[in-house]
């Protein structure tokens, strides 16, 4: 805990330090480069606008995940179970997940309608790929000599799936679901910007866009502030997830002596 | 009881990717008897034991078999208690699996893990994690068991202990035993035979006198296990 949780803190006290001084020792002007006590008043006074925009996308990221966690465990159950649609799908699965979002991040807005919707499709595109690879990984890394023991013990092909196959992803799916986690709200945040004023104008990246095209630039950085901050949460939520998870019996979990 | 089948392998090949293991097999196992299978590692005695128990491709079992694996294969996030269950659990029959828990806590008793029933494996030593596999292996109550290298992992005193448990419970049943250790098959094999070659063949059948466990310090034991240990060096 303690080195572990103190040098991360200092160093970034060291460094907002750092910022403010120079800042100040070099008069920048704010709309340059404001520094971290105006962009924390900032922060303060803007929150009517600022909080109101992170939940729009918090919840774009949350549903985007959670569309992620389900179709994505999903595909790599049906995977699991038959070779030939694993062989026919996963190609494409790669396929969508190389594409750059932003490269169809306009398409989708344009062909659909609702663009909450088109937000959200963009944000689980990028999110879901993750949890597919891992959890197939993880699905398909069972120990053989296991597999060997559960067909001896007369175990259905359902009980194997439920008692042995799960429970052995599990730790795959969860380290799956901490990587998607960041990229959901990546996701969101980029399908903000690609909509732009085309958009509902309601959330942290279209108000980072406003606020950069109205030099509000101390806004634009408690904007970037609040985003940040939602994925650290994000992360560390699910690692805590994670961990509740896994504390009993995962080696991850586990603490260094025995 | 029902008297427990013999078990015979006829003409069989075992291959493994490629690489022969053995080449028109034929043994025998004779029923409601301990055989033990001795052999220098790598000779292919994991591989015979899978043959038996029909995991290799092409096989089948002689029919419902216990088997004891070289690696413990308990499952982490379950309790000791629950993984020697684990058959009982798996064939998802509620009244078999409740009945299983009365002898699954007297087996564990017995090979002192009676203090450790909720704790999960990877909480145990190495030699305790071996022992819940030997209590999940007799939870089982086949009338063919296949073992393999059921004691390795055992401080000397414990390993006698169970050696002794092993045999009182396993008696009447057919049971393959592979081992590394010459004087535990003395003790516990009606019959033993020693696997040399590549691919391998099986030597004559030597049988010890005496009922099993046997007593180390016979000195008829002693002979035949320098004996054994001649063999094995020569052999392989
Ligand atoms: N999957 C495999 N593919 C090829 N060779 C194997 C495979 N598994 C085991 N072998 C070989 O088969 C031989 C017998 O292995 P094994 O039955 O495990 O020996 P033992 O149990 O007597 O130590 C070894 O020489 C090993 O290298
Ligand atoms: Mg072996």
């Amino acid at each position: 805990m303690s080195a572990r949780f103190i040098a991360p803190v200092l160093m970034g006290i060291f460094m907002l330090v750092l910022w403010e001084g120079l800042v100040r020792a070099m008069a920048i002007p704010p709309y340059i480069l404001p520094g971290p006590i105006l962009v924390a008043k900032t922060l303060v006074s803007d929150w009517g606008t600022l909080w109101p925009a992170l939940v729009v996308t918090l919840t774009i990221t949350l549903q985007a995940l959670l569309a992620a966690v389900l179709v994505g465990g999903a595909l790599a159950l049906l995977f699991s179970l038959s070779r030939w649609i694993e062989l026919s799908l996963f190609p494409y699965a790669i396929i969508l997940q190389v594409t750059p979002i932003v490269a169809i991040a306009p398409l989708i807005i344009a062909w659909v309608d609702d663009v909450d919707v088109s937000l959200l499709i963009c944000a689980w595109l990028v999110a879901f790929f993750p949890i597919l690879s891992n959890t197939v990984l993880g699905l398909r890394s069972v120990d053989r000599n296991l597999l060997d023991l559960f067909e001896l013990y007369g175990a259905s092909r359902w009980r194997t799936l439920l008692e042995l196959r799960l429970p052995a992803a599990l730790p795959y799916f969860l380290g799956g679901l901490r990587i998607s986690g960041g990229l959901a709200l990546i996701g969101a945040v980029v399908a903000e910007f690609v909509a732009g004023s085309g958009g509902r104008a309601s959330g942290l990246a279209y108000r980072i866009l406003e606020s950069g095209y109205q030099l509000k630039i101390p806004r634009m950085f408690a904007a970037l502030v609040l985003i940040s901050a939602a994925g650290i949460a994000i992360y560390l939520l699910l690692s805590l997830i994670s961990h509740l998870l896994l504390r009993r019996w995962h080696e991850s979990a586990l603490g260094e002596e025995r | 009881m029902v008297s427990s089948p013999a078990l015979s392998v006829r003409s069989a090949h075992i291959v493994l990717d490629g690489h022969v293991v053995a080449e028109n097999l034929s043994l025998e196992f004779p029923g409601g008897r301990t055989t033990c299978l001795l052999g220098r590692s790598g000779v292919g005695k994991t591989s015979l034991l899978r043959h038996l128990a029909g995991l290799l491709p092409g096989t089948a079992p002689a029919g419902p078999v216990a088997y004891m694996a070289q690696r413990d294969l308990l499952l982490p996030w379950l309790s000791v208690l629950d993984n020697v269950r684990l058959g009982h659990r798996l064939r998802g029959d509620a009244a078999a699996r409740h009945a299983a828990g009365p002898r699954a806590r007297a087996l564990l008793a017995e090979v002192g893990l009676g203090h450790h029933l909720d704790a999960l494996p990877q909480t145990l030593s190495g030699g305790m994690r071996q022992r819940a596999a030997l209590a999940r292996t007799l939870c089982e109550d086949r009338q063919i068991v296949l073992m393999d290298e059921p004691f390795g992992h055992l401080d000397a005193v414990t390993r006698f202990d169970l050696q002794d448990l092993a045999a009182r419970l396993l008696r009447g049943r057919t049971v393959v035993m592979v081992t590394h250790d010459p004087l535990e098959a003395l003790r516990l094999g009606h019959e033993i035979r020693i696997l040399s070659g590549t691919p391998f063949v099986p030597g004559p059948v030597i049988a010890p006198s005496g009922a099993v466990p046997r007593d180390p310090a016979d000195p008829e034991l002693l002979a035949l296990q320098a004996r054994l240990i001649g063999e094995l060096r020569t052999g392989g």
